[in-house]
């Protein structure tokens, strides 16, 4: 016989896992438990909007997983991992919105960001390494500390960002847009 | 997933990260796909628990610092509360066990050390630069970004009130989307008591935001 406590304790998970898996099969609604005690749904729903995924910046993502290459490559030759004695460069809050209808990079006031600026974008986003964004289409993403509703807009972004920062690298240039379609779709 | 073994009456579990983590432990290179799959997860991790991305960054960087120099040690094992549960089509466990990444736990536990040790370390926490990052918004859905600050700025808050493993299991729970038997194994703690932690907080959490409301 299951305690009154685990029994609600039961049936709040099972309201979880239900909005999970809502959330995993792009349901247009969510599933309504009127059982489930409406404090817990008020909690869920604000929880569910105000925790979202984070992602540091792409210059710390890029800088950690060159350490970390590095490090491999010490173990591969039968050396010890070397912890890191300083952290690695952080990145920096940049002030990013999005694009404008011509896709252009343009800033909380909605003025076009120059190419340095641009620059820093590329240093605040991420192209790779956005698995949920595609599972969890509604969930927002904040990207090195920036919030961002739309992932949509954050990843053409995030190109427009990658041109300003790899100008020459066509062959790149496609595996990239290839590589954020994938995402996305 | 799952698979039969040998003997018919085991099944044996194909854990969801096994290809990678035998890439990565024949040629630590390989770590590289298992750290971009993850970063994003203990990242925010961190980044909520410590509340400044500075020493989300920090540690962040030792976790996979940590993981890189232990996949050697690292054994794909199941953890006593998951074995335990009974494997049948018709408790619906295997779909639910088929999500589960004992890399995942095994790296979220090197997670749940680090930060705790930073907590420990550096009693001088920012007040809230979390709610900075949640508050910036887009400009041309101002009246819902403000709604969406407003909310998510409230959740922090009652979310950063809750006790330590409420607030652990809050996280692990909603922003790394876990299941209980993953918190559990995260945690160190029972099934049972992952779901009374969680149904706990929620009615904390709803407390506390009906108190703001007012």
């Amino acid at each position: 016989m299951l305690g009154r406590a685990t029994r609600n304790a039961r049936r709040t998970e099972r309201y979880l896992d239900g909005l999970v898996a809502a959330d995993e099969r792009r349901a247009a609604e969510m599933p309504v438990d009127t059982a489930t005690d409406p404090a817990i749904r008020l909690a869920t729903r604000q929880l569910r909007a105000g925790l979202v995924r984070v992602h540091p910046s792409f210059r710390f993502e890029e800088a950690l997983a060159a350490r970390l290459a590095a490090a491999a490559d010490r173990l591969k030759a039968g050396l010890p991992a070397e912890l890191p004695q300083a952290p690695v460069a952080g990145g920096t809050l940049a002030a990013f919105r999005g694009v404008d209808a011509a896709g252009a990079v343009v800033d909380a006031a909605g003025a076009v960001v120059d190419a340095a600026a641009a620059e820093s974008v590329a240093s605040a986003t991420v192209v790779r390494g956005l698995p949920d964004v595609a599972a969890h289409p509604r969930r927002p993403l904040i990207v090195g500390g920036v919030g961002v509703a739309s992932a949509a807009i954050s990843l053409g972004a995030v190109y427009v960002a990658w041109r300003h920062s790899h100008p020459t690298s066509g062959r790149r240039r496609s595996g990239v847009i290839n590589e954020i379609l994938g995402v996305v779709s | 997933m799952l698979a039969t073994s040998e003997e018919g009456a085991r099944p044996a579990r194909l854990d969801r990260d096994r290809g990678l983590v035998e890439a990565a432990r024949r040629d630590p290179r390989c770590f590289d796909a298992l750290y971009r799959k993850y970063l994003a997860q203990v990242y925010s991790y961190a980044f909520y628990e410590l509340r400044d991305h500075h020493a989300a960054e920090d540690a962040t960087e030792r976790v996979f610092m940590q993981a890189l120099a232990g996949l050697p040690r690292f054994e794909e094992r199941v953890d006593a509360f998951i074995a335990s549960r009974p494997v049948t089509a018709a408790s619906g466990v295997a779909s639910d066990l088929a999500d589960i990444s004992t890399f995942r736990v095994w790296l979220f536990r090197i997670a749940r050390n680090v930060v705790a040790n930073e907590r420990r370390s550096d009693r001088r926490r920012p007040v809230s630069p979390l709610d900075d990052a949640i508050g910036l918004h887009a400009p041309d859905d101002v009246a819902e970004t403000a709604a969406a600050r407003e909310a998510g700025s409230a959740a922090w808050q009652a979310v950063a009130r809750l006790p330590e493993d409420r607030r652990r299991a809050v996280i692990l729970r909603f922003v790394d989307e876990m299941s209980t038997a993953e918190i559990a194994a995260v945690l160190g703690r029972s099934e049972g008591a992952v779901r009374v932690l969680l149904h706990r907080a929620l009615r904390s959490v709803a407390q506390d935001l009906r108190r703001q409301l007012s």
